[in-house]
């Protein structure tokens, strides 16, 4: 697909089944050199990691199942979609800009005080009738709506509404239009649109037949980690349908309204967003571990690994969004993506609280194309500790329940509960343990493992605001970092409020943050000192040992 | 030459005779004058209070004395009385001796200790003036045999020279004694003599033809005989008889040196144009030479005079002066220098006569005073006498008129720069210059400030080199080194701001761009004769620039350093950032490269919250174990920013940390408040825990 | 340009302009009247619909971006082949830039392939560019509103077509950076009292061509003095060093800076040459036309006669007001007061300017390079560029480095702190970009290998020497 067409420097990952290269883990150096080996690193798997092996998210944008080849507008040619001539096209256009004109001059009217009254928008008035949408009216109109810092919309190629973050579907229908629009407009003349940039904001577009993608962001992410999140989104709709059904959906009904389908995952998506914008692990592409004393954990592996059934695929013990430990089937990997809308779908439902839970789901990175059915259900109602039991076979429900309860069994025996109980009441551990006065906070990630690691955000990052801060900060890095054309080894940053580093060597990535009257000496002792604390500290925050049944 | 003196009984005309005898070449008829002819700028003047005396008539004799610049009015032989009166004091002596013939000269020693009498051509009689010593007059015979004596005069104020036909005498008063020692005598021809009281030389006219001048210097009792030299005629003399008279001679210090005035009259063979004065340079040591040439262009009757190193010739005829400066450039012929006079032909200020008496003191309207009287007599340096008036007044030049004759401004600067009581004239031709309707072009103005410059920085070094001298000690090595004078021509900044500069730009009159223009003149004047710069004068320019919003002129002048860093000049920058936020960045530019403003910068970055950035700037220097932990934690506080004041209180945790092991502020801090605040925002747990290693 | 060491038949096409338009909508506000709204485009030979089409698409684009901001619209649109870049100069007039993305073509069994390179395109720098063709163009004609008054539309259009038709050439597309981003002016180093000398020059020169309304003075295609406003000054200054004095390059001249005075008995003989006017001022035919520009045209809007006049490496620009045109007796009067002075002059700063020189000491090659700017004063410095062609001046350095600066640039430019970033590069070059209270220094290290540490020295050195009569925050 033409998407990809600039992303050739990234690494294609075929469908869920890669094995992390050069997983060996021979000499373990101490203190970290840029030149380490993959899989020597500081939380690198010792057999093999659980996950498919990600950069960063490059992945994202590789094609899953032939997807590409529908998508590339040159091969597009002959298809009833494009049949829309030239001429119409451009007639649309200038219907639209001053459509558009009528729009934007309401936009000012709304603007000037007083008016606001007077004013009844159109598209408002079908909005009530919207059944699917379970969030409360927002007029689309007012600076509040337009001030978002980050609008997603979601809709098909015939321009129909899918999802919108903010505002009813219905009331941006005519603004989705457009964007369609625009999106046929360039793919017409065998062009693809990207992005529009803006004072203050970004508007990215992603391509993903039949869907197109749209986000309006006014934070300060590349239009690359826009894109990535956009895909999330994507990839979240996926694991609801499979992208042959939503294939075989449109391909049937031109402007199919999806919305009816997707009825009540709204929730889902508004969290994975919400999500998106607090937890690192999606801009890592890796996942956190819950810290535990390996001992404890590999206790748990076991009893995980020795509770299995024919259709498990996937064992995951997760707490909060950390995990706490996962076993899988041989020769199967999951894809830190897949497991991230796994976290997102349960921390976005409390009803998983109540009992067992037997739902269908489709990994999109492991599968886009079928359905697994996760077993999902919390080992006891005070504790935060939820088991999630991936297994092959919808009729399969009674075994896999039975695995869990012979899980419990086993915990209880080798009697690691009350250990474990003890682990969940600190789920994150103090950047004041590194003893380095002047560090504040830091991101660390094992590239052969998949997994990172990192501190409480504490002071001064108390305001819910500046933790968002801090997070866009490690945006910035990584896309400084990660920037396909010019990617970068080593970032120092001075700034007003702190001072930050980035270095990326192909077996690991570090961002650490700390105060902004920190020396660059200061950092350079800080980094080393770090290295070395997380090498000591490795097997309490990483799997280093993931098990298989 | 001395006073009008006249024979017993002096018939009145006899004694003008006499007295227009002495007045050189003053005496003479009227004739209509082109000075009046041409009207107004008359640049010479008589003074305001002459000194009034009885005028000469058959009873009353009027002497002068040039050494005590004294007016004598002796009454019949001065048994009626004799009246002394002078420029310096004005309270009148009056005496009267015992007439004992006709007196032939009369003058006080200096300082009116002595008077010394002479009314024989062989003796000069004494009477002591000094309270409680004998008042019995006493009496000196010449000692050459047969000789006359022509005169004497006081060289100080109990040393006396008689100038005898063949020589002179030089003695020491002994007033208690009332007998005289003779110190020195000298024989030799004598045709005429003359003396100079301010260098105390007596030139004496010898030889037959009367032109070899031998000059004679007298000082603290001793006599020193300088080379004599010879004044060359105009023509070669007819006959062998005296061919050089006393009238054509005059001694005067010019620019402080002494030079002999010879006023050389037209004469048909040479080509002469008209009558000159040569100046011949006498000097302490060393042989006369001839200097100057004063091209007069005329002919007739001549009078000199010296006033403020000008050399002023009267001429009768027309009844105008003119004015040579010899400092002036002249055509140099590479002997001697010729000068044209400065400014053309004046007459003389017209004058009125206080009518006298008390009664008519508001009734009669004042007499205007007949100028260029043949009966006036000229004295050297400056004395103007009217005999027959019994008037004596001191001449004076008047610089104002002058400003408007000599157009050349860059000449004028020349001129007036070597006058007395130059300063408020230059300044008012400076404002001049700068206003309309005679607003001069910038390079005139450029020249003029030049000149003035270049006065002003050789007073500056000569005051520098000076204070080297005493600061090194060397002072009590050579004695004679004294301070050097601040003349009038001195004008330095201060003058020019509050005279002109500051006026010139207030009258917005100008346009600015002149304005601005005038004001660079004058600092790249100053620069050129590496003068620094006052800081006022700098805000001059920034007030006018800000004025006219020329910011951007402004910020280039800066960026060349054109108006040179200074603390104060950074400040008033600072003072600019409303209206225009880069002065901000060129103060802190300036206090940078002050380099002893490191505060002062702390305090500007404090003042704009940068409070970061003053942290950052102290630890630069290496100041940051010393400055106050409250001061920075204020301005955080102040900046209303959490994140710096978490940063800036860590900051001092750990140093209270690294100084004192532990990172709690002691009381003597006073950061109690801040502690608090920090907690109710952070927390208490974020508070930094003491490491012990 | 870019792909340095990229394999064996890989070819680089450089960026290209495709298209460049101006359009102001609300002069074809009907449907079917939509070609009116276009008021020039390049290439012309497009035809008329696809011409309709395009604009259609980028009044789409600005009305779209209205939604979410009204009053901040589009900038730029990024597409896989191609950039589009919106500029709205005056109300309802808009410029659009369209700029084809760098090509790699590849060669797969035989017939090509390409890639488009979407990153390489740098929005700041080529935004800058256009924002500059409206600056040059409004320099020499005015507001666009202005030949709307003067004659409607159809002058609008024949001033756009006169001058883009030629302008459009000029741009170097390929070697545009960070210095259009800035479009700063680089200064004549000059000491106190040659400056000065300059000043009452230039103030005497005011005073006997009173017509005379600004001066500039520049030397060896540096400022020194601006009578004009900044912002007129820097798109002056722009015209001046990289069109005007290029055309007049003067090789026998170079050598001659510091001409024996003998050579000019009685200020008669002169170096000084018009480079606007006339040609030979003892032919009386000769024409005394000289370029009109437009400045402060957003309150006094003055127009004048731009005259432009040479001795050696000094240039002098006279601006006099456009109601009075010279005459052939002010040209020579000009050039009789003005020549041997300046002639004078420019000896004198070519004398001080070698002293300072062996003051300061032989430079040896400095183991960085590096751009100052200061929006203050649009202060430029650069030791990365030289100028390769007469117009053109090209950086000594990797493209993709000087992408980086670029990225450095616009990261700066997102919030007014103070910030410092240093970075590795994966050609292991170091580069830094220090922005301290409106200044920005980007230096870019040559020796690889060295660590954070000596960095930060190297570059402690660098303002040390180059800066230490500034405020530079560390």
């Amino acid at each position: 697909m033409a998407a990809d067409v600039h992303k050739k420097k990234s690494w294609e990952v075929p469908n869920g089944s890669l094995v992390p290269g050069d997983g060996q883990h021979t000499e373990r150096s101490e203190s970290p050199t840029p030149g380490l080996a993959q899989g020597t690193e500081p939380g690198a798997g010792q057999e093999g990691a659980m996950f498919v092996h990600t950069r960063s998210y490059e992945d994202l944008t590789s094609p899953e199942d032939g997807a590409a080849t529908v998508q590339n507008p040159e091969e597009r040619q002959g298809e009833p979609a494009e049949q829309s001539s030239m001429e119409q096209i451009s007639k649309d256009f200038s219907e639209l800009s001053t459509q558009l004109t009528g729009m934007a001059l309401d936009l000012e009217e709304e603007m000037r005080p007083g008016k606001e009254g007077k004013l009844e928008p159109s598209p408002q008035t079908t909005r009530r009738d919207s059944v699917l949408s379970g969030k409360e009216e927002e007029d689309v109109t007012m600076d509040a709506w337009r001030l978002h810092r980050k609008h997603v919309f979601v809709l098909s190629e015939a321009g129909k509404p899918v999802y919108s973050r903010y505002g009813s579907e219905e009331a941006l229908s005519s603004t989705m239009g457009v964007m369609m629009a625009l999106v046929s407009f360039l793919e017409a003349e065998k062009n693809a649109i990207r992005s529009i940039h803006a004072d203050g904001y970004k508007v990215v577009f992603v391509r993903r037949s039949p869907l197109v993608l749209v986000a309006v962001a006014r934070t300060r992410q590349s239009e690359q980690e826009i894109a990535h999140e956009l895909l999330y989104i994507y990839y979240q709709i996926l694991s609801l349908l499979t992208w042959t059904q939503l294939n075989h959906i449109f391909q049937q009904k031109q402007n199919y309204d999806l919305r009816r389908l997707l009825a009540g995952s709204e929730r889902i998506t508004d969290n994975l967003l919400d999500l998106m914008a607090h937890d690192p692990s999606f801009l890592m592409g890796a996942v956190r571990c819950l810290p535990l004393a390996a001992s404890v954990r590999d206790a748990v592996s076991s009893s995980l690994q020795q509770a299995k059934a024919k259709s498990l695929v996937f064992s995951i013990l997760l707490s909060g969004n950390q995990l706490v430990s996962l076993v899988r089937k041989k020769d199967q990997f999951l894809h830190p993506i897949d497991l991230h809308l796994l976290f997102n779908l349960i921390s976005s439902s409390s009803s998983f609280r109540e009992g067992e839970a037997w739902t269908p789901i489709c990994l999109p990175k492991f599968n886009s194309s079928g359905f697994f059915h996760a077993h999902i259900s919390y080992l006891e109602q005070e504790m935060d500790l939820c088991l999630l039991l991936v297994s092959t076979d919808r009729e399969d429900f009674f075994t896999v329940s039975d695995c869990k309860r012979r899980f419990q069994e086993r915990l209880r025996r080798r009697g690691v509960h009350h250990a474990l109980q003890e682990a969940l009441r600190t789920p994150f551990y103090s950047v004041a343990q590194v003893g380095i006065p002047d560090l504040r906070h830091f991101i660390y990630k094992s590239k052969s493992s998949g997994l990172f690691t990192s501190p409480e955000i504490e002071a001064p990052y108390v305001q819910e605001e500046e933790k968002e801060r801090l997070l866009g900060l490690y945006q910035y890095l990584h896309s400084r970092a990660h920037n396909s054309p010019r990617p970068l080894k080593n970032i120092y940053f001075t700034g007003p409020r702190e001072n930050l580093l980035a270095w990326v060597t192909n077996a690991f990535e570090l961002y650490i943050c700390y105060s902004p009257l920190g020396t660059k000496a200061g950092a350079i002792n800080a980094v080393n000192k770090l290295m070395k604390w997380i090498r000591k500290e490795e097997d309490r925050l990483f799997i280093l040992t993931p098990q298989t049944y | 030459m001395a006073a009008a003196g006249s024979r017993e009984p002096p018939a009145e005309d006899e004694a003008l005779a006499a007295v227009g005898a002495a007045a050189a070449a003053a005496g003479g008829g009227g004739g209509e004058s082109e000075g009046r002819a041409e009207g107004g700028g008359c640049y010479l003047a008589l003074c305001a209070r002459p000194v009034h005396f009885e005028k000469a008539n058959p009873v009353n004799c009027v002497f002068f004395d040039e050494a005590n610049k004294q007016v004598f009015a002796v009454r019949s032989g001065g048994a009626t009385g004799v009246v002394v009166k002078g420029l310096e004091d004005r309270n009148p002596i009056s005496f009267r001796m015992e007439d004992k013939g006709e007196v032939k000269c009369i003058k006080f020693s200096l300082g009116n200790k002595i008077l010394a009498v002479q009314r024989t051509l062989k003796s000069v009689d004494f009477l002591n003036f000094i309270p409680d010593s004998p008042q019995l007059e006493y009496t000196q015979e010449c000692k050459t045999k047969n000789a006359n004596i022509l005169g004497f005069c006081w060289t100080s104020s109990t040393e006396i020279v008689f100038i005898t036909d063949q020589g002179i005498e030089f003695y020491q008063v002994l007033p208690e004694k009332r007998s005289l020692k003779l110190l020195k005598n000298q024989s030799i021809n004598v045709n005429w003599y003359m003396y100079c009281p301010e260098s105390s030389v007596i030139l004496l006219s010898t030889t037959v033809l009367g032109n070899v001048l031998q000059p004679f210097y007298f000082k603290g009792g001793t006599v020193s005989k300088l080379s004599k030299f010879e004044i060359e005629l105009p023509a070669a003399p007819k006959s062998s008889k005296l061919s050089l008279s006393e009238r054509d001679i005059a001694m005067a210090t010019i620019y402080g040196q002494l030079y002999v005035l010879y006023l050389r009259h037209h004469s048909r063979t040479s080509n002469s144009t008209g009558a000159e004065v040569v100046l011949y340079h006498l000097p302490r040591e060393g042989s006369c030479k001839k200097t100057h040439i004063l091209k007069l262009n005329r002919t007739g009757k001549f009078a000199l005079n010296v006033v403020d190193n000008l050399v002023v010739v009267h001429h009768q005829d027309t009844e105008t002066s003119v004015i040579f400066d010899i400092k002036l450039k002249g055509e140099f012929d590479g002997s001697t220098t010729i000068h044209q006079f400065v400014l053309p032909p004046r007459s003389i200020q017209p004058y009125q006569i206080p009518v006298a008496g008390p009664a008519s003191v508001t009734s009669q309207a004042p007499v205007p005073c007949k100028l260029y009287s043949s009966s006036w007599i000229v004295f050297q340096p400056d004395i103007i006498i009217s005999a027959s008036e019994g008037y004596l007044w001191s001449l004076q030049v008047k610089l104002e008129p002058v400003v408007n004759l000599l157009l050349d401004k860059g000449k004028l600067m020349d001129f007036l720069l070597q006058r007395k009581e130059c300063k408020m004239v230059i300044l008012s031709v400076c404002s001049q210059m700068l206003s309309e309707p005679e607003r001069g072009s910038l390079s005139v103005i450029a020249t003029v400030f030049d000149k003035l410059n270049h006065e002003y920085k050789k007073y500056l070094e000569a005051e520098q080199s000076y204070t080297m001298v005493v600061e090194t000690g060397l002072s009590r090595s050579n004695p004679l080194l004294k301070r050097p004078v601040r003349t009038q021509a001195v004008i330095d900044q201060s003058d020019m701001y509050t005279h002109v500069l500051s006026v010139f730009t207030e009258k917005k009159e100008a346009p600015h761009k002149f304005t601005i223009a005038v004001l660079m003149e004058y600092i790249r004047s100053l620069n050129q004769f590496q003068i620094a710069v006052q800081h006022y004068l700098y805000e001059l320019v920034i007030k006018t620039l800000v004025q006219h919003n020329l910011f951007y002129m402004l910020h280039q002048f800066l960026q060349y350093h054109v108006l040179s860093d200074s603390k104060p000049l950074a400040c008033l920058l600072l003072s600019l950032e409303s209206i225009y936020p880069p002065a901000h960045q060129l103060s802190l530019d300036m206090l940078k490269r002050l380099s002893t403003a490191n505060d002062e910068i702390v305090e500007v970055l404090l003042s704009k919250h940068q409070v970061l950035a003053a942290l950052r700037f102290i630890r630069g220097i290496g100041g940051h174990d010393s400055i106050s932990a409250r001061k920075f934690l204020d301005a955080a506080k102040q900046a209303e920013d959490e994140m710096l004041f978490y940063t800036i209180f860590r900051f001092f945790e750990q140093r209270n940390q690294r100084l004192r092991g532990n990172p709690s502020f002691t009381p003597g801090e006073h950061c109690e408040e801040h502690v608090t605040f920090f907690k109710q925002v952070f927390g208490e747990q974020a508070l930094m825990k003491p490491t012990t290693f | 340009m870019a792909a340095a060491g990229a394999a064996g038949q890989e070819k680089q096409l450089a960026p290209t302009l495709l298209s460049f338009f101006i359009y102001n909508p609300k002069l074809g506000p009907k449907e079917g009247e939509e070609e009116k709204k276009i008021l020039f485009y390049h290439p012309n030979e497009v035809e008329k619909n696809e011409k309709i089409r395009n604009v259609g698409l980028c009044e789409a684009i600005v009305q779209f971006t209205r939604t979410f901001s009204p009053t901040k619209p589009a900038k730029s649109l990024h597409t896989q082949k191609n950039r589009q870049f919106f500029h709205e100069p005056e109300e309802n007039f808009w410029m659009v830039m369209v700029v084809r993305n760098p090509i790699i073509e590849k060669h797969k069994d035989g017939k090509p392939v390409y890639e488009y390179q979407e990153e390489e395109l740098l929005d700041k720098v080529y935004s800058s560019v256009l924002q500059q063709c409206y600056s040059m163009y409004k320099l020499f004609n005015g507001t666009f509103l202005k030949a709307m008054e003067d004659g409607g539309v159809k002058v609008l259009k024949e001033r756009l077509e006169k001058f883009f038709h030629r302008y459009l050439q000029t741009l170097h597309l390929q070697s545009c950076d960070l210095l259009d981003v800035f479009c700063g002016i680089s200064f004549f180093p000059l000491d106190k009292m040659t400056y000065l000398k300059i000043q009452s020059f230039i103030n005497r020169m005011e005073e006997s061509l009173n017509i005379v309304k600004y001066t500039a003075f520049l030397y060896n295609d540096q400022l020194i003095w601006s009578g004009l406003e900044q912002d007129d000054m820097r798109i002056l200054y722009k015209y001046l060093t990289t069109s005007l004095f290029p055309r007049h390059m003067e090789p026998e001249l170079a050598g001659r800076d510091s001409p024996i005075r003998a050579e000019m008995p009685g200020n008669l003989q002169h170096y000084g040459r018009f480079l606007t006017g006339p040609l030979n001022l003892n032919d009386p035919e000769t024409k005394c036309r000289f370029p009109k520009i437009f400045v402060n045209t957003d309150d006094t809007y003055e127009e004048l006669h731009l005259i432009v006049y040479k001795a050696m490496s000094a240039a002098v620009c006279f601006m006099i007001d456009a109601s009075i045109p010279p005459t052939l007796e002010f040209c020579r009067k000009l050039d009789s007061i003005v020549g041997p002075q300046l002639t004078v002059l420019a000896s004198d700063i070519c004398e001080q300017y070698n002293i300072n020189k062996r003051i300061s000491g032989a430079e040896k090659e400095p183991q960085f390079k590096f751009i100052y700017f200061n929006h203050m004063n649009l202060a430029e410095k650069s030791t990365i560029h030289m100028r390769k062609t007469p117009s053109v001046s090209l950086a000594s350095v990797h493209p993709d480095l000087m992408k980086i600066l670029g990225d450095i640039n616009s990261d700066f430019s997102r919030v007014d702190e103070d910030e410092e970033i240093i970075v590795k590069a994966m050609s292991d070059y170091w580069v830094v970009g220090k922005k301290s209270d409106q200044r920005e220094l980007y230096v870019i290290l040559n020796q690889k290998n060295v660590n954070l540490i000596e960095v930060n020295e190297e570059v402690k050195k660098l303002c040390a020497t180059q800066f230490n009569n500034i405020f530079f925050l560390d």
